[in-house]
């Protein structure tokens, strides 16, 4: 009896020692960029992973092998479509992470709500340099002088290149660069010559109203003609002007004049760029690295893959663009322990953001910009000045509600045959609300 | 002595009937705090959120007034989901009676054959949403579906069902029926075999046709099944979420974003619960007056 007991003590006290000695900690990282245990969840280099889920994975696996404090980092993985549903349902059932991934443009909601934890000091002790952060990332991640999050990307859209199309076609300079449109009309003419000379689309992209990606498009030439969709303050919005008009008419004419098939999803837009049934597919940096293995790998028709900013065709260069964050959602019942576990592995990310940026992501510091060895990654030359020409909405909330409004509206216009002015005004009136709703005004 | 005696007489009586007041409270109370605490509360709360600005993450900022119902007036994308929640249920609760019917009345009665048939149509009702939505994605899509190539057998080229303003909302009722005939085929099936027999025996001595034992017989019979389907459906249908929300998104263009799915949205999605309670009254209000109404109907039939 009394043996039992002094083992248990013992043991008890063993582990407790154990525990807090090495001050190890087990930290909950929630995030979205998918699931690909399968593929990388022995993959202990993140050198050795490719696209942003394997990168990611590795990375996790790379700092539980070999951090000095013996941490360790439990991932739960969310579906992108419910990724903010879920992280707002861990506030109210307590199993909050203490990692997240967070959007640039969703930040200004837990901000103003105080559910998020300042960084600033604890990045200062840690050694992080905020210093190093490009200007638009050092903003997106901070409001009212506290740094909020650790950026880790800056994500544009791009035009990926099927050169080999372009060639058919004659839209090929002499020195080997795509010759892309300058202003809509000329993008529409080409478009026509493009498919009489090759039979396929000119353009692809997401289009059923599910992504957005051409609400995105719409906000880069909003923004190309010198219009803010939505105005600094975020109290007013400029969708139904006439700039929006200009915008919302000539992306209608893209698919109305057949340069772009109406009913590709974002898989199936992916799968006729890679198919080479389209010239130009309209997506994000996230796909550059995807597109040129595949293209490399000889497995599909795109075998001489290009890819360009997003060209200026109103007047100014601007392109939409977002920022992937990490943050340490607020938990009062977070030990100290595992508050210096979660910024151990911010200092890892952050140290590693050169293995994020061969996604096709722009890296978010300036030193990993001007290394070589980011120079060196493919493609890199033909976008390295997109960090200097994205634009993002002002910080307001309830940025996703503003988009989604957008997107059901700007879609219909070519999947309901819509006018452009009505679905401008319906979004107007909507986003209208969205704004007065977020500034308290009821 | 009388007026000392009433007293009493009427104590006994009177603590019986208390007692027997408190062993009926007692037998409800299981009932009746369920049914406070997880019905009236809520609705109640949720009537009084409906005039706040209530915020999911925030709390509460305070009262106002009618606004969040003043905003429902002015928000096309709220009457868009009232609009396609109507057409839904339009769509969904009559033909999901008559093939709930139909098929009760085809499986009914002896035999193996039928014994299996009404597992096998119940059977679809045990999946969850998920698989549903699930399987019908696979059945309608375009490239690699089971329907495009009956299509196409046919000389026609395969629509891209779900991508399609006109076809979206049919396919999710086509999807809705498959899931959801079970329940009333086994309502349908336990009224007709409750039906007693010399009825029917009567009408075989009549040469009744079997339309007119249908007619007259079977349909009068069913009449309170039948309205209690009517009303169940209405009430489910009404609350359409999860197969849009899964196979659609609301989309494409708003065409299939029913109203539950909105309130979610504005709930969860914008965090705005006072403005999402508000929506959420106005479909219950919607829901009573269709279940109302329906009732009303069947029992006018009553008093003849």
């Amino acid at each position: 009896m009394h043996h039992s007991k002094a083992l248990a003590a013992l043991a008890l006290t063993t582990a407790l020692t154990a525990g807090g000695a090495a001050g190890a900690a087990e930290i909950q990282l929630m995030r979205f960029f998918g699931d690909c245990q399968n593929e990388y969840g022995n993959v202990n280099d993140a050198s050795q992973a490719n696209g942003e889920c394997g990168i990611i994975t590795a990375l996790v696996n790379q700092f539980n092998a070999t951090n000095e404090g013996g941490h360790t980092v439990v991932v739960q993985t969310a579906d992108w479509g419910a990724y903010y549903d879920l992280l707002t349902a861990t506030y109210q059932t307590g199993n909050i992470p203490d990692v997240a991934v967070m959007h640039a443009s969703v930040l200004p909601d837990f901000v103003a709500r105080d559910l998020v934890t300042p960084l600033g000091s604890l990045f200062q002790e840690a050694g992080i340099d905020t210093a190093d952060f490009v200007p638009a990332a050092l903003q997106n991640a901070s409001a009212n002088g506290e740094v909020y999050a650790l950026p880790f990307d800056l994500h544009a859209l791009l035009f990926h290149i099927n050169m080999d199309l372009m060639q058919q076609a004659g839209f090929v300079n002499e020195d080997g660069t795509v010759r892309l449109p300058t202003s809509p009309e000329e993008f529409i003419q080409m478009g026509k010559e493009f498919e009489e000379k090759t039979g396929q689309n000119y353009f692809a992209t997401e289009s059923q109203a599910n992504e957005g990606m051409m609400v995105r498009f719409f906000n880069s030439l909003m923004w190309q003609q010198g219009v803010d969709v939505i105005s600094p303050d975020g109290t007013t919005a400029s969708i139904n002007s006439p700039e929006g008009l200009k915008a919302a008419t000539f992306i209608k004419q893209i698919y109305d004049e057949g340069l772009a098939d109406p009913n590709l999803d974002a898989l199936g837009a992916d799968q006729a760029f890679l198919s080479g049934q389209a010239g130009i597919e309209l997506i994000g940096t996230w796909m550059v690295d995807n597109f040129n293995a595949q293209a490399a790998g000889g497995q599909v028709a795109l075998k001489n893959y290009a890819v360009a900013n997003v060209p200026n065709l109103f007047g100014q260069d601007a392109v939409w663009a977002d920022s992937h964050m990490w943050v340490v959602p607020k938990d009062e019942g977070r030990s100290p322990e595992e508050q210096e576990a979660a910024v151990a592995f911010l200092k890892f990310l952050n140290d590693n953001n050169f293995q994020w940026s061969r996604t096709g992501h722009l890296s978010v510091r300036q030193s990993v910009i001007d290394s070589p060895e980011f120079a060196a990654l493919p493609h890199r030359s033909s976008y390295a000045n997109t960090a200097q020409i994205a634009r993002s909405l002002p910080q307001t909330q309830n940025q996703r509600a503003i988009y989604n409004a957008m997107i059901s509206d700007i879609t219909a216009t070519w999947l309901a045959g819509a006018e452009p002015q009505a679905a401008l005004d319906s979004a107007q009136s909507q986003v209208e609300r969205i704004l007065r709703r977020s500034n308290r005004g009821g | 002595m009388t007026a000392a005696a009433r007293p009493a007489t009427r104590s006994p009586r009177g603590r019986s009937r208390s007692r027997g007041w408190l062993t009926a409270l007692l037998f409800l109370a299981p009932f009746l705090a369920v049914y406070l605490v997880l019905l009236v509360y809520p609705l109640f709360l949720g009537i009084w959120i409906s005039f706040r600005d209530w915020d999911l993450m925030a709390g509460d900022y305070g009262p106002v007034g009618l606004l969040n119902y003043q905003d429902l007036w002015t928000d096309p994308v709220f009457w868009r989901s009232t609009r396609n929640t109507l057409y839904f249920a339009l769509l969904t609760v009559p033909s999901m009676t008559i093939i709930a019917m139909l098929l009760a009345l085809a499986v009914q009665g002896p035999g193996r054959i039928r014994a299996i048939c009404r597992s096998v149509f119940f059977l679809s009702s045990v999946f969850s949403v998920t698989v549903v939505t699930l399987v019908w994605q696979m059945v309608l899509a375009p490239d690699r579906g089971l329907i495009a190539p009956i299509v196409q057998f046919l000389g026609f080229t395969p629509v891209n069902y779900l991508g399609s303003t006109t076809w979206a909302m049919p396919a999710i009722v086509v999807t809705t029926l498959w899931w959801g005939v079970g329940l009333p085929m086994a309502l349908f099936l336990a009224a007709l075999g409750s039906i007693p027999k010399e009825l029917y025996e009567a009408a075989e001595l009549d040469h009744a046709s079997r339309w007119s034992v249908f007619w007259r017989i079977t349909l009068p019979s069913i009449r309170h099944t039948v309205i209690l389907v009517i009303v169940l459906q209405i009430v489910a249908q009404f609350q359409i979420f999860g197969q849009p929300f899964l196979m659609t998104q609301g989309g494409p263009a708003n065409s299939t974003r029913s109203l539950v799915q909105y309130i979610y949205e504005t709930s969860f999605r914008d965090w705005l619960v006072g403005y999402g309670a508000a929506m959420a009254m106005v479909l219950f209000g919607m829901m009573l007056v269709f279940s109302m109404l329906q009732l009303w109907l069947g029992r006018q039939g009553d008093d003849r």
